[in-house]
């Protein structure tokens, strides 16, 4: 089976680094770090991925910035987002069901099966 | 002759020597100036008596009585008698000691000879209208500690608030790289050497307990928008009880409650509330892990200042006979230590620290309290025990 393809957008290095980690080791993806958020647009543009796990907060480009830069992009515009942050907590995120202003979030920190069951469910409704 | 000072005083002339009796009650009972109701004592013990029966305008004392000598007797009775001016008679002549008479409290001195008529009814009135500022004054000066003391809290709640979203973001991220990296560690390793599980449940523990402190502080900075609507609070303890009900069945601690049944509403943030709720249901369980007995009781009532101390009563929305809904959680353990008392509301306090407690369930409870212009209070039941209570502005009744 081809590996989905994962661009992570953080300026946290150890933490994108946990997630490539964390996900290769599943063995069913390949995922692409990217933590400077001004050079997300073109290396997602090349990387071509099947999700793209965002930071909210960032120096420079904040996450709705680069959202906004992917939804206007020809060949990103349908890829699915996930926001991971530290700006919210779990309880908040589930009591808005995973969706705040039409996007996916996750709470940082949280458990990589959280974060796995994320990215499938988001590839699935975006096939 | 009508007075030239107003009302007449009632004055207690603490005197032994029976010759300055005299001269004294001639120049009161003669003086065209004021008017007089006097009384004798010739010891402190002897005052000591007389002072509750009678309400006394003012005292004029003689520093050497039967029982007492000096400054010393000034001051046993400024200790017993605080609030009643006193004119210090001294038989000596010594201004020094009248001076300092006048620093440990009397409101002014005579020497005795050296005075006329005209200045002793002056010197009594006069103590009475300087004590009465005086006492204006400490009464001004203490409304301005208590107002200082509530700045000063409302000034650490902003600091707090205002560093805990931006502490939060920061911590948070390593956390999360902790976290993924022993989940990492855990999955790729697979190992069943002991101490290589201990360690990585040991960092995780750690990590997650470092996400619940922030978790508290943020709990701190999400106060200002309360989203309040009218509640029954019984609904909210019937919803606490089944959320605390295991951990109550663990360590054995009987729940009761006795809810009355047509209480007022009250407006408040459910979620917040509850919280605060069940924050004083494990409260109490923790205290009582060997078991116990802990009881919730609700009930309406005219609020009274009796119902909590004054430190407690800070930053309430209603006032002496108001309506207001009561809510009581008494347990039967061991209670708070004396010292601890006024600590256990502080932001990190707790006595629980080796078992996982952080101290922020009190000091949270009490910003949500206020910020609904309510109040909660935890002392000692008189027989053993703790009490929470969560006092609330009843709703005024909707006209049918
Ligand atoms: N019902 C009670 N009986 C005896 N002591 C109590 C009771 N409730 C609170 N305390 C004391 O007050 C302290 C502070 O309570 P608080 O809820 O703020 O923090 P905690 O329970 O220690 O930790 P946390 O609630 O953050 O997990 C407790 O550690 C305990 O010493
Ligand atoms: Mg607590």
């Amino acid at each position: 089976m081809k590996k989905k393809k994962v661009l992570v957008i953080d300026d946290e290095r150890g933490f994108t680094k946990m997630v490539k980690l964390n996900l290769e080791a599943s063995g069913d993806y390949e995922v692409k770090i990217q933590n400077n958020s001004l050079d997300a647009l073109q290396t997602a543009i090349e990387f071509q991925p099947d999700v793209i796990l965002l930071d909210v907060i960032m120096p420079d480009l904040e996450g709705p910035d680069v959202v906004y830069q992917i939804k206007n992009n020809e060949v990103l515009k349908n890829t699915p987002v996930i926001f991971i942050t530290a700006n919210i907590t779990r309880e908040e995120v589930e009591a808005q069901e995973g969706y705040i202003g039409g996007h996916a979030f996750l709470a940082k920190p949280g458990s990589i099966d959280e974060l796995i069951a994320c990215i499938e469910k988001q590839i699935k409704s975006h096939p | 002759m009508k007075s030239q000072f107003g009302k007449k005083l009632k004055v207690l002339l603490v005197e032994n020597n029976l010759v300055d009796r005299k001269v004294i009650i001639k120049m009161l009972s003669t003086s065209p100036y004021g008017h007089f109701d006097p009384k004798f004592a010739s010891s402190l013990v002897e005052a000591f008596e007389l002072l509750p029966k009678h309400k006394f305008d003012v005292v004029l004392l003689d520093l050497n009585v039967d029982d007492s000598k000096g400054l010393e007797t000034l001051k046993k009775f400024h200790r017993r008698f605080p609030h009643l001016p006193v004119v210090v008679n001294t038989g000596s002549y010594q201004d020094d000691l009248g001076l300092k008479a006048i620093t440990k409290g009397a409101q002014d001195y005579l020497i005795k000879g050296m005075y006329k008529s005209y200045s002793l009814v002056k010197s009594l009135y006069y103590a009475v209208e300087r004590k009465r500022v005086e006492e204006e004054l400490k009464n001004a000066y203490n409304k301005l500690q208590q107002t200082q003391i509530q700045l000063i809290q409302a000034e650490k709640m902003n600091v707090i608030g205002g560093l805990a979203s931006g502490v939060a973001h920061e911590v948070k991220n390593p956390l999360a790289t902790i976290l993924y990296g022993v989940e990492y560690l855990e999955n790729s390793l697979k190992t069943s050497d002991e101490k290589i599980v201990l360690t990585l449940d040991s960092i995780q523990e750690a990590a997650k307990s470092a996400n619940n402190i922030i978790k508290g502080l943020l709990d701190f900075a999400s106060l200002t928008n309360l989203k309040k609507t009218p509640e029954n609070i019984n609904t909210l303890i019937d919803q606490a009880i089944h959320l605390t009900r295991p951990q109550c069945e663990r360590v054995s601690v009987h729940l009761e409650k006795n809810l009355q049944n047509d209480l007022p509403l009250i407006k408040i943030d459910r979620n917040r509330i509850q919280q605060v709720i069940v924050d004083l249901i494990v409260n109490a369980i923790y205290a009582m892990n060997n078991g116990g007995r802990l009881m919730i009781r609700t009930y309406g009532k005219k609020f009274s200042d009796q119902d909590v101390g004054w430190i407690d009563r800070r930053g309430r929305s209603f006032g002496q006979g108001d309506d207001v809904v009561v809510v009581d959680f008494e347990d039967t353990g061991p209670g708070i230590k004396d010292e601890y008392l006024i600590k256990i509301f502080d932001p990190f306090f707790t006595t629980r620290r080796a078992a996982g407690g952080i101290g922020l369930g009190l000091s949270i409870a009490r910003t949500i309290m206020n910020s609904h212009g309510g109040i909660i209070s935890l002392h000692n039941k008189t027989g053993g025990g703790a009490r929470a209570r969560l006092i609330f502005k009843a709703n005024k009744k909707e006209p049918v």
